[in-house]
């Protein structure tokens, strides 16, 4: 059981764009696959050339927005799009990194020092998600 | 020290090294107290003003990351096979039931 618990942990590396159609079809708001993953995963890997790539999908920009909520505690029905800035949600130069690194974790991804401390919107997160999950 | 004064870019890259540091641990208890007292640490001196008191918790700070660093080594020496039961996701196991 351990073993299984460690792949569904370790999906989203693999393709967060697919993800984010399982969660469509499926309706559920966690990262956790229904009972038979186990089977869909080589249909995953399929579907991921299908992707069509442009600037900042919006479920990249939802999961931003959704970390983003969790790190400032704000209500889930708070106006939070990608044109909202970190500090006008209340969020100083530390809850900025925190946000950062918690993206970093969500999608596996390495950010520069230079890079995170430009951050300053929702976009412009998850614009750079983008540019470094393509690499 | 060759600085008087410790900038802001200085104190978020060192915050940042800590929270980097505390990812290394594979132990979910040190981890998250890690994770924990940097927040805290941060958060409390946040409305310093003198140069030198904030100078001091910088080098304090420094020296504390040192600490971390040396024990993330050590942890990883002696590194958990199992994972804490607050690491499992419940979703898929209450799923498979």
């Amino acid at each position: 059981m351990a073993s299984i618990t460690r792949a569904s942990v370790s999906m989203p590396s693999l393709s967060t764009s697919v993800n984010q159609s399982q969660r469509r079809i499926s309706g559920m708001n966690s990262v956790s696959f229904p009972v038979s993953g186990r089977s869909m995963i080589p249909s995953l890997r399929l579907q991921r050339g299908l992707q069509v790539c442009c600037a900042a999908k919006q479920e990249t920009v939802d999961k931003v927005v959704a970390i983003v909520k969790k790190q400032l505690a704000l209500p889930a029905d708070a106006a939070v799009n990608g044109e909202s800035k970190f500090a006008a949600l209340g969020a100083d130069s530390l809850d900025t990194v925190e946000i950062v690194m918690g993206l970093e974790e969500e999608f596996d991804i390495t950010v520069e020092e230079e890079s995170a401390q430009s951050i300053t919107t929702v976009q412009e997160a998850a614009d750079m998600i983008e540019k470094l999950v393509e690499k | 020290m060759a600085s008087t004064s410790v900038s802001k870019g200085q104190i978020l890259s060192l915050y940042r090294s800590f929270l980097r540091t505390a990812r290394q641990f594979r132990d979910y208890n040190i981890r998250e107290y890690t994770k924990r007292r940097t927040v805290d640490g941060f958060r409390q001196n946040r409305g310093l003003t003198d140069p030198s008191s904030i100078s001091a918790a910088f080098s304090e700070a420094k020296s504390q990351l040192d600490v971390a660093k040396r024990q993330a080594v050590v942890y990883s020496l002696y590194a958990p096979d199992i994972r804490s039961v607050m690491e499992t996701d419940l979703k898929v196991i209450v799923e498979r039931t």
